[in-house]
């Protein structure tokens, strides 16, 4: 459903410190699949997403949404059918506007957001019924701004907003490191059980190699701006922790360090 | 004292006419974080529209309808030049304020028929006794001029323009629209994950704080008599001190909508500029006492936040 072919991205072209991310980078996302993403700091995970969704552009190759060419699409027209997670929970979620304010926009994403009353009324108990399923108690503080909810809430609110309208696609940039390892556990498993529900086509980024191991129909480890590891099927469900911790060790191997 | 009180009429009546540039200022400045310096141009450029269509026969509430979309034209274009061309916020607002000189002084002398080569003669729009304004017409008319000594017509009619502004902006902010405008202030990305570009919202907001600011220009011409080319000057200290002092004396009090906290920190403005002349101040102070109390304001709605900023963390 997504193809990326080709694709080149420099950082600072031009300069000394010109910095040659990807180089010919070729991946395919295919319908359904849940893709873990890992792998060291600046191997290209987070450009990876940013291409995808459109925040930077490339400098060459095409990137191919369901048949058509979207490498030109502006960022916010992708999200039509693009939803986003970020590893910051403030990101997903305005802080001055209350958990209904906040929800009616995601509510009306991709229609027009004219003269009429922004909050239906009539919406509130299905809202109250997306965020009962967090078990955070989001569901009795509606009217609460969200900037005073915890980390682990606006997570979860962020989760639920990401995907209430039909998107095609869900991208979480490591949305569990910022949070404690408990309240990590719930968000990760809120995920899973919401991306089985929809069938979302998912990538997601992780730090956790258990979480990599655990989710997920497929697994890719990137390194250096390319994609050095991909596992699905049978052989993703066999991995083990240790079989990606050998992974690492061999890259550092090579690396002489 | 009683004289003090004596001039509680003009307060009133100030306190409401230039509230509508800190309602302006709410939406550029409260929720966009945009300290906009184009309004001391489009209250200008408003007294102007409004005093040529009057002075032409125009309707006066149409005159001020046309004054709102001249402002929210100059400032969509701020909007823009800080959207697309990525201009800093300040910078915008200097290039078309600084544009807007030139183009008020030659609207005026143009539209009162004079020559751009002559004198200055006519950079002047007289809006005094012989023009059918907002407070000389139906239904103003309606109201006394004269009720123990006092002309409540004038209060009046800029109590109930404010308050129609304020509705009218309570309403917007409470629909799809302004609550998209309101949550591009907050978190721009939040907006562009709503498939919308948050670009658009932020030129919309610049460009209704300057219409708001340019119905407030059309206010002024009124209460004063004229328009003069000196009119914006000292605009941009009124309007953001009287919104930053109506958020921190009334931010905590429940229920009050900001809208409302806004008018009544005009009020209180101009109240405090009012008690200055009354303890004899010349009226050549008049700017060094704007500029102190607007620093007054700025350090308590600034003690006001960190003390909450320390309770939250
Ligand atoms: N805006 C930028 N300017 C310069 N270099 C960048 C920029 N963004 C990313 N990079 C470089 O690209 C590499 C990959 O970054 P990133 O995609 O954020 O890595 P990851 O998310 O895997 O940690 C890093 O080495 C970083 O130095
Ligand atoms: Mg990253």
């Amino acid at each position: 459903m997504l193809e990326l072919k080709n694709i080149k991205k420099y950082f600072n072209a031009g300069t000394v410190d010109q910095v040659t991310l990807f180089d010919n980078f070729d991946f395919t996302v295919n319908s359904g699949e849940f893709i873990s993403v890992i792998g060291s700091n600046g191997s290209g995970k987070t450009t990876l997403l940013n291409l995808i969704c459109g925040s930077i552009a490339p400098d060459a190759g095409n990137i191919i949404f369901e048949g058509k060419d979207i490498t030109l699409l502006d960022e916010y027209r992708r999200a039509k059918f693009i939803g986003r997670v970020y590893q910051d929970p403030k990101m997903g979620t305005c802080p001055d506007l209350t958990i209904i304010e906040n929800m009616a926009l995601a509510d009306n994403k991709g229609k027009n957001f004219g003269l009429s009353p922004a909050v239906n009324k009539k919406r509130i108990e299905y809202y109250k019924e997306l965020t009962s399923q967090c078990g955070m108690g989001l569901e009795n503080r509606m009217n609460v701004k969200v900037g005073a909810l915890s980390g682990g809430q606006r997570q979860a609110l962020a989760l639920v907003i990401a995907q209430m309208t039909d998107i095609k696609l869900l991208i979480l940039d490591e949305h569990t490191a910022a949070l404690d390892p408990k309240t990590s556990e719930n968000i990760m498993k809120l995920t899973d059980k919401m991306i089985r529900e929809k069938g979302i086509t998912t990538l997601m980024v992780t730090h956790n190699l258990r979480f990599a191991v655990e989710y997920g129909s497929r697994l890719i480890m990137m390194h250096e701006g390319k994609c050095i590891t991909d596992i699905s099927g049978k052989e993703k469900e066999k991995l083990s922790i240790d079989d990606l911790l050998g992974k690492f060790y061999e890259i550092s191997i090579e690396k002489g360090n | 004292m009683l004289e003090f009180l004596g001039s509680l009429d003009v307060i009133l009546q100030d306190g409401f006419m230039y509230a509508i540039i800190a309602m302006g200022y709410y939406i550029s400045y409260t929720i966009l974080d945009f300290p906009d310096l184009t309004v001391e141009g489009t209250v200008l450029s408003g007294g102007v529209a409004f005093g040529l269509l009057v002075t032409a026969g125009v309707n006066p509430w149409l005159a001020m309808i046309a004054a709102f979309l001249v402002g929210f034209i100059f400032g969509a274009i701020t909007g823009i030049l800080h959207v697309k061309l990525k201009i800093r916020p300040l910078l915008c607002g200097i290039l078309v304020s600084t544009a807007l000189i030139s183009v008020n002084l030659i609207t005026t002398v143009v539209g009162m028929g004079g020559n751009l080569a002559g004198d200055g003669a006519l950079s002047t729009i007289d809006v005094g006794r012989s023009v059918p304004t907002l407070i000389r017409t139906f239904p103003a008319t309606l109201l006394p001029t004269d009720f123990f000594g006092i002309n409540p017509r004038k209060i009046i009619s800029f109590f109930i323009i404010a308050v129609i502004f304020k509705i009218i902006l309570d309403v917007y902010l409470k629909t799809k629209n302004g609550l998209l405008l309101r949550a591009a202030g907050n978190n721009p990305q939040f907006v562009t994950m709503l498939a919308k570009n948050e670009g658009r919202s932020k030129i919309l907001g610049l460009a209704i704080g300057n219409g708001y600011a340019a119905v407030s220009g059309a206010l002024i011409a009124q209460s004063r008599g004229n328009i003069n080319q000196g009119m914006g000057i000292g605009m941009i200290v009124i309007g953001l001190a009287s919104l930053i002092i109506g958020l921190s004396v009334f931010g905590r009090v429940r229920f009050m909508k900001p809208t409302t906290m806004v008018i009544l920190g005009s009020i209180i403005y101009q109240a405090c500029l009012g008690f200055a002349t009354f303890l004899g101040v010349p009226s050549a102070y008049n700017k060094i006492i704007m500029a102190v109390l607007f620093t007054l304001a700025l350090v308590l709605s600034g003690k006001l936040k960190t003390k909450r900023g320390k309770i939250n963390a």
